[in-house]
């Protein structure tokens, strides 16, 4: 029992982070049909800015928090703006001209901060234990869950009750007669991006607290976000979020389970999906 | 048939010396010059063969068929661990007891893993090719007993299982080179047949060869199973020139070096990922001379230029200056 509700709460914690991670993917995929690898490596960036921030000069978490986010949000629009915006249509292009910047960052970055994976680290408000009905649970990762409910309501209320999300949402549906109606597209692209990036530089801070950053993350990261737009199915919060919970549970429960196999799990999963439905768990459904 | 009566008689000719002056030197550096290059610059050259090999059979579903995969190098991979855990741990010694199995385990994934891939397409497809691959690479990491882990495994010298023959830089290179001379032809022999064009139809229009009735997910799927043979060639030379072989010849990383060779060449030109090869493997060893850890900054900007400056490639922007040459000195033969 103890170990059932242990793996769960991992799970869920895990899953938030990856959440987070891969929603800023779908969405620009499923809005400008934008595919951005180097998503990993911004959040392995701002793992890193945060960690500089927190233990190697002693800011408080939560600046780290905003300012590791705002890094990533910024090289991510640098990306789109400078080069992607050009590669409109061009897949392969965007493919690899993101595997370049995934190259690029994590050099950078070992650069910068070198080569040694980090410890995780977190504010010393989620440093305890939070004990209930005789067990103990690391706060900071109540503090994951807590947090990624709240981000997953404001960004269903930004796209489902705000007009800015009703515009990327037709916008996603059919871009064309966004654009015809009116719609400054360009704007919203911009904003889209900077979202996205912004939240995939948040998990990085929030993930870090679970697990340290290291530079192979811009790699390994961007597997687990792939296997998750793949598993929950592209373009939708719902898809993401099953996607995403399904991997952070699977990854949980393995590494209770069978720990040598843990990693092994989630390619299974991946496997399965795409030979029963291979548009993932919760595509979307409309547009084209 | 007009155009060329219009020519004067001795131009074809002309253009065909050029042309054969150019296969001539291409020849002699490929052929001669290694015998009186140092032993690393020997190893380089293997070295470069190698990856060219490896860049044309992601060419032929790349380039061809219009399949961008992700996951290439888990072919390479097998073959190459294929080739070391017979040598280690099954006493197999010679290439040629050691070289078919691997072959054939490469092409057995290939076919196992084209069938999960050939479920989706695009970025779909791009995305499960380059997990599969790296869960190849997880595999390797975890089952060390077999596969040594992160370290990998090493192998004894190359041992052809023919008398007289002894492993040195410049026999591996002549070995490499022959292989890479069969493969090539080889695959321009493919990609010209019918076949080749079904898969370049495809490229241009599935949805159109589908209508024309061709099963086009069995000249995907065969295509892939073919690329899965090539790759498996180059990473058994792979092995036999490094003698060692470790995850990271199955990884991602290993797969966006070939998919860097061909789009820096020019995808779909079988010569173009060749010459890509030799541009990536030759800045690397520049690199590794001046400094290796900032290698992979140089890797990244190189993918950026490719794609936002030599869209198509090297190798057409050549073929059109080789053609203008021509030209212009066809045009100087015809006046003098």
């Amino acid at each position: 029992m103890d170990l059932v509700v242990l793996s769960l709460l991992n799970g869920v914690s895990f899953g938030m982070v990856l959440f987070l991670l891969t929603i800023g993917l779908s969405i620009t995929l499923g809005l400008m049909g934008i595919i951005n690898l180097s998503h990993g490596a911004l959040f392995m960036v701002a793992g890193f800015a945060g960690w500089m921030l927190v233990v190697q000069l002693g800011y408080s978490y939560w600046l780290a928090l905003l300012v590791g986010a705002i890094i990533a949000g910024l090289i991510g629009l640098a990306i789109e703006q400078g080069f992607l915006s050009r590669l409109y249509g061009l897949t392969n292009d965007q493919v690899l001209l993101t595997i370049g910047f995934i190259y690029i960052l994590m050099n950078l970055s070992l650069w910068i901060w070198g080569g040694r994976a980090r410890m995780p680290y977190h504010d010393p408000l989620l440093a305890g234990t939070f004990s209930i009905a005789g067990w103990q649970y690391p706060v900071y990762r109540i503090f994951i869950i807590g947090a990624g409910l709240i981000l997953i309501l404001a960004i269903w209320w930004l796209l489902e009750r705000t007009r800015i999300g009703a515009i990327i949402r037709a916008g996603m549906d059919d871009i064309e007669t966004a654009k015809a109606l009116g719609k400054n597209m360009g704007r919203i692209n911009y904003l889209v991006f900077f979202l996205g990036s912004f939240l995939a530089g948040l998990a990085g801070v929030i993930g870090a607290q679970m697990m340290g950053p290291r530079i192979g993350m811009g790699w390994d990261i961007l597997l687990l976000a792939l296997i998750v737009l793949v598993v929950g199915g592209m373009g939708s919060i719902q898809g993401a979020l099953i996607g995403a919970m399904v991997i952070g549970l699977v990854d949980s429960f393995g590494r209770a389970l069978l720990p040598d196999l843990a990693m092994f799990f989630m390619y299974i999963v991946m496997i399965i999906v795409l030979m029963v439905k291979p548009s993932g768990i919760l595509p979307r459904e409309s547009g084209g | 048939m007009k155009i060329a009566e219009l020519k004067p008689g001795g131009q074809p000719q002309q253009g065909r010396l050029v042309r054969f002056s150019l296969y001539f030197v291409i020849g002699l550096i490929l052929i001669v010059l290694p015998i009186f290059l140092p032993m690393y610059l020997q190893g380089l050259m293997t070295k470069i063969l190698v990856f060219a090999i490896f860049a044309m059979s992601l060419d032929l579903i790349w380039g061809y068929t219009g399949l961008s995969s992700m996951g290439h190098a888990a072919f390479f991979g097998v073959a190459g661990y294929t080739t070391a855990i017979l040598i280690r741990h099954y006493g197999v010694v010679t290439f040629l007891e050691t070289a078919p199995l691997s072959i054939l385990m490469a092409t057995l994934f290939a076919a196992v893993f084209g069938i999960i891939s050939l479920r989706v397409s695009g970025l779909y497809f791009l995305m499960v090719t380059l997990a599969l691959g790296q869960a190849l690479f997880s595999i390797a990491w975890q089952w060390y007993h077999i596969t040594g882990g992160a370290f990998g495994l090493t192998i004894p010298p190359l041992n052809l299982g023919i008398p007289g023959f002894t492993s040195t830089a410049i026999s591996i290179y002549y070995f490499v080179f022959i292989f890479f001379i069969i493969c090539y032809f080889l695959l321009r022999r493919i990609v010209n047949s019918p076949f080749g064009h079904v898969l370049q139809g495809i490229r241009e229009n599935e949805p159109r060869m589908r209508a024309l009735g061709y099963n086009t997910w069995l000249y995907k799927y065969i295509a892939f199973i073919i690329a899965g043979f090539f790759a498996g060639i180059s990473g058994i030379l792979f092995v036999h020139w490094n003698m060692l072989i470790s995850p990271y010849q199955l990884g991602m990383i290993q797969s966006t070096y070939a998919a860097l060779c061909v789009i820096l060449g020019g995808p779909g030109t079988l010569v173009g990922p060749v010459i890509g090869a030799a541009v990536v493997i030759g800045l690397e060893y520049g690199a590794s001379l001046y400094n290796p850890e900032r290698w992979p900054l140089f890797l990244g900007i190189i993918f950026v230029i490719s794609v936002m400056f030599l869209r198509g490639g090297v190798y057409p922007r050549l073929n059109n200056l080789w053609k203008k040459v021509g030209e212009k000195y066809s045009y100087g033969s015809t006046k003098g």
